[in-house]
């Protein structure tokens, strides 16, 4: 029987790694930034303190960088991931307590700890994206390409299946996206909100 | 068009990620212009996250640095939890102060009679459960 065989992809080193983190130029710099406030806005977790997380992974060997990966992209990577991580922790936290512990030390009946504020979170998250995500579509005037492209966006179109029934060749599929992201930057400049007036 | 609550997440989620790709794969005059114009103060902000990275290299570099000290300490008290050496009359004096369990354990475990080997083994094994402590400062006399 054939045996699969499974490619070894090289990754880079720690010392590659800080040292490419350590020369990150100005756009490297920027582009985390948004990304950053990207992932963080729409999790439960500071844009700072996400990309410090990214860089602890990628130096302390938990998470690995495939050499053809460039650094700037695999924190990227490294920051949604930590980001969606978060949201599923709240998502599934289930409250485990010991029977033990409704009662002081003297048996008298304490109040249980209660419960409520994980699902609340979660309730609070569903509900903020819910009114995001029409209000982001909301932005892009309805039967349009650009309001259609964002819903496939969405829907998880691929940009061949997005060109083909939108009618775009590359170059205009190009402008189309950067259309988008432009206006959603404008609307909102450090991350996605619902709280945003 | 997506029906529920969850799925509104879900379709914003994608939309991150196409967006974040399109972040990534702009040109460097792109990405520092629409900087500028979105948020302004572009210097400010390259200033602020070179400090930031810088500060998280460091940070992890301590991080690695406390892992390493924290394993050559455990690897020394280990070396020198193997090379402590008892004293027969120590030991002799240890094994009376366990409790009739404790010695019946001990004895089931060896199952036979005790020699001076087996008795040293036990205090061994004593240790290495926790029952006695490790005599850092023991020179191996009573």
């Amino acid at each position: 029987m054939d045996q699969a065989v499974v490619p070894v992809v090289a990754t880079r080193s720690r010392d590659e790694i800080e040292s490419a983190i350590l020369a990150f130029t100005d756009d490297d710099l920027l582009r985390l930034r948004k990304v950053s406030w990207f992932y963080a806005s729409r999790h439960t977790i500071e844009a700072e303190d996400l990309l410090q997380e990214a860089i602890a992974r990628a130096l302390d060997g938990s998470r690995k960088c495939p050499v053809n990966v460039g650094v700037v992209k695999f924190l990227a990577e490294a920051m949604r991931s930590i980001a969606h991580g978060e949201s599923e922790k709240l998502e599934n936290r289930v409250v485990t307590r010991s029977l033990d512990s409704d009662t002081d030390e003297e048996g008298e009946v304490l109040d249980p700890p209660d419960p409520s504020p994980s699902i609340e979170e979660a309730m609070i998250n569903e509900e903020g994206a819910a009114i995001l995500h029409d209000r982001i579509l909301s932005l892009f005037e309805e039967g349009t390409p650009a309001r259609d492209m964002v819903q496939g966006m969405m829907d998880d179109w691929s940009a061949d299946e997005l060109r083909e029934v939108l009618g775009l060749d590359k170059t205009a599929y190009a402008s189309m996206r950067r259309l988008i992201r432009r206006r959603l930057n404008k609307e909102y400049p450090e991350g996605w909100s619902h709280d945003r007036e | 068009m997506t029906e529920n609550k969850k799925s509104k997440q879900q379709a914003l989620d994608r939309l991150a990620d196409a967006l974040v790709d399109d972040i990534l794969d702009a040109s460097p005059e792109e990405i520092l212009a629409e900087f500028e114009e979105d948020n302004g103060g572009a210097e400010r902000h390259v200033a602020e996250m070179r400090a930031l990275v810088e500060k998280s290299v460091a940070m992890a570099n301590k991080r690695r640095l406390t892992a390493a000290k924290a394993g050559v300490a455990s690897s020394r008290a280990s070396s020198k939890k193997a090379a402590t050496p008892i004293d027969i009359n120590e030991a002799r004096r240890l094994m009376n102060t366990l409790t009739p369990a404790q010695k019946l354990t001990l004895a089931a475990r060896k199952e036979s009679e005790q020699s001076d080997d087996d008795l040293l083994s036990m205090i061994e094994d004593l240790r290495d459960l926790g029952v006695l402590p490790i005599d850092d400062d023991s020179d191996g006399k009573g």
